[in-house]
C-alpha cells in the first residue's frame, strides 16, 4: 500500500486557525487542567478513527470488487442471449463450450415435409362409392 | 362496434394420447413420438428420466394449439372465428400469439408466407383435414383465389379485426410455433434440467443444454428417405431447424396435381424450382416461416435466403442439393444458428405454456 495513503489513513487531521476544540478533545500542547482524560481520551479517538478509515476503505475496495464481480458475471451470461430467447441461449452457451451434455452418436430426429400418417381414397366400384383410409406406417429409421 | 369473444375452457390435463418410445440407440436421450395434428409429433429429452413430464407438457401444448388454431376441428378458436364472418374478435392468448407470429412473418418475408390464404387453399380443395382428402377426386379445382392480403387484418393485443370474408390459415408458421412452445414447455416440466428436442411435422425446436456437439437431426426431403443418400445428417446446438417441401401433402383433383405451399399472390400452389427447402433459425416459428418464403419465391430463393442471413439446404425438383448461408456439406456437422429472432419473439417474454 501506499505509504502516504498509509500515513494518511492512521494520522489525525491537524487543528486549523480559529478551530475550537472542545474541553477534553485540545490538542496535545493544551493539557487537560485536571491532568488527567486529555491524552487517554485522545488515544482513544484516534485509534476509533483509525478503525473507521480502514473499514471505510474496506467497505470500498469490497463494494468495488463486488461490482467487478457482477458486471462480469453479467456480461458472461447475457452474452450468448442477445436477440435470442432465453432457453436457446443457454442451450448455446453450453453448446460453445462443447460440454455439458451427453454423447449422441444417432439421429434423434428427422426434419422433413410433415408427413401424413393417414391418406383417404375414394373410388367407384360397381357403381358404389368405397372410402379407404389408408395408414402409413410411421419411420422409425432414425436408429 | 360489437365484440366477440369465444368462450373455452383451459386445456384438459387428464387426457393424453399414447407416446410411443423410440430407441435411437443413445441410452443417455429417450426419444417418444406421437400422432399429432395430422402428422408426428416427437420428443427427445436428457437425462432420460425427464421424458414423461416432457411428454405431459407438450400434450397440453398441442392440445391447446389444435383448439386454438385448428381449421378443421369446428370446435376451434379459429373456426368459431370463421363462422362470424368477420368482425372484431377478442383472442385467446395462445391464438393472438399465432396471429401475430403470422403476421411477423408476412412482414418479414414481404408476403411471401400470408395468414390470409384460407380461402385459396378451400378452393384448391384442401378444406378438411388433410387425412380426409379425396386423394383423385376427379373434380378440377375451383378458380385460385389470392389472398386479400395480411395488411387487411389489425391485430392489437389481443383484438383481432377481420374483415368479412377472409379466412385465416396459419400453416407457414403454426408448426413452427408449435415446436417452441413444445420445446420450453418440456423444459419447463423438466424444472430446466438437461435438454429437450421437440419435432412436430419435421419442425424441430432445441431448449436447454443440448448433446455434444449439438442434436443429431436428419435433413430430408420426405420422413421415409432416412438412411438414403438424400437425407444428410446435422448436428444442432441451439434454435431451431424446418423443412418445407412440396413432396409431401399432394392430391389431385380433375387431373391436376396439386399441393399445400399456396403463393398468396396467385392462390395456386407454389411452382418455384426448389422442391424441398430447410434452414436453421433461433425459433422455429422464424425458420417454418423461411422454408415456406423461399419454396413460394421460387427463383428469388436464395437471394431471399441471403438476405435474410439463414443457413439452407435446398433440394431442386431433379434431386440437386444446394447448400447456403454456411449450411454444412458435411456429414456430422454443426449448423451455425444465427442468432435473432424476426418473427418469435414470445420466447423472450413468455414464463409458460399458452
Amino acid at each position: 500500500m501506499d505509504k502516504g495513503m498509509d500515513k494518511g489513513m492512521d494520522s489525525d487531521r491537524e487543528y486549523r486557525s480559529g478551530q475550537v476544540p472542545l474541553p477534553g478533545f485540545g490538542p496535545p500542547d493544551r493539557a487537560d487542567p485536571a491532568g488527567q482524560p486529555g491524552p487517554s481520551r485522545r488515544d482513544g479517538i484516534r485509534h476509533v478513527r483509525r478503525m473507521s478509515n480502514w473499514t471505510a476503505a474496506a467497505l470500498i475496495v469490497g463494494a468495488g470488487s463486488a461490482t467487478v464481480a457482477l458486471a462480469h458475471h453479467t456480461m458472461t451470461t447475457a452474452a450468448p442471449a442477445a436477440g435470442t430467447a432465453s432457453a436457446t441461449a443457454r442451450a448455446g452457451t453450453a453448446a460453445a463450450s462443447g460440454s455439458g451434455g451427453p454423447q449422441a452418436a444417432h439421429s434423434v430426429a428427422t426434419t422433413s415435409g410433415s408427413g401424413v400418417t393417414v391418406t383417404t381414397a375414394t373410388r367407384t366400384v360397381n357403381g358404389k362409392t368405397v372410402v379407404t383410409h389408408v395408414r402409413h406406417t410411421p419411420a422409425y429409421h432414425d436408429s | 362496434m360489437m365484440m366477440m369473444m369465444m368462450m373455452t375452457s383451459g386445456p384438459d390435463l387428464a387426457i393424453a394420447l399414447p407416446w410411443q418410445q423410440i430407441m435411437t440407440g443413445d441410452r443417455d436421450i429417450a426419444v417418444a413420438e406421437r400422432d399429432a395434428l395430422g402428422t408426428r409429433a416427437r420428443v427427445a429429452v436428457w437425462p432420460p428420466e425427464n421424458l414423461d413430464g416432457a411428454c405431459g407438457a407438450v400434450d397440453i401444448v398441442l392440445r391447446a394449439l389444435d383448439q386454438q388454431a385448428s381449421r378443421f376441428r369446428p370446435d376451434s378458436e379459429i373456426c368459431w372465428i370463421h363462422g362470424r364472418g368477420g368482425g372484431l374478435f377478442m383472442l385467446s392468448d395462445g391464438l393472438a400469439e399465432a396471429v401475430g407470429v403470422a403476421l411477423a412473418a408476412a412482414r418479414w418475408t414481404g408476403g411471401l408466407t400470408d395468414p390470409t390464404i384460407g380461402s385459396a387453399l378451400i378452393s384448391l380443395g384442401y378444406d378438411r383435414d388433410f387425412a380426409a382428402i379425396d386423394q383423385q377426386c376427379g373434380e378440377p379445382p375451383a378458380a385460385p383465389v389470392p389472398a386479400p392480403g395480411w395488411q387487411s387484418l389489425r391485430l392489437d393485443g389481443t383484438m383481432l379485426r377481420l374483415p368479412p370474408g377472409v379466412r385465416l390459415d396459419l400453416g407457414a408458421t403454426a408448426k413452427g410455433l408449435g415446436a417452441d412452445r413444445a420445446a420450453l414447455a418440456a423444459m419447463s416440466a423438466s424444472q430446466q434440467a438437461g435438454g429437450v428436442l421437440a419435432s412436430l411435422g419435421g419442425d424441430i425446436a432445441v431448449a436447454g443444454t443440448p448433446p455434444r456437439d449439438g442434436w443429431p437431426v436428419t435433413a430430408a426431403d420426405t420422413p421415409d428417405q432416412v438412411g438414403s443418400r438424400a437425407a444428410q445428417l446435422v448436428r444442432l446446438p441451439r434454435g431451431a431447424v424446418a423443412t418445407s417441401s412440396v413432396s409431401t401433402r399432394r392430391w389431385r383433383r380433375g387431373g391436376q396435381e396439386l399441393h399445400h405451399i399456396v403463393d398468396p399472390r396467385t392462390g395456386r400452389p407454389a411452382d418455384g424450382p426448389w422442391r424441398t427447402v430447410t434452414t436453421a433459425a433461433a425459433t422455429c416459428a422464424d425458420a417454418n416461416a423461411a422454408t415456406t418464403a423461399a419454396i413460394v419465391a421460387g427463383q428469388q430463393a436464395e437471394r431471399w435466403l441471403a438476405t435474410a442471413g439463414l443457413p439452407a439446404r435446398l433440394v431442386g425438383h431433379d434431386g440437386e442439393v444446394r447448400c447456403l448461408g454456411g449450411w454444412p456439406d458435411a456429414d456430422g456437422a454443426p449448423v451455425p444458428v444465427p442468432p435473432g429472432t424476426r418473427v418469435y419473439r414470445g420466447v423472450l417474454r413468455r414464463s409458460g405454456p399458452r
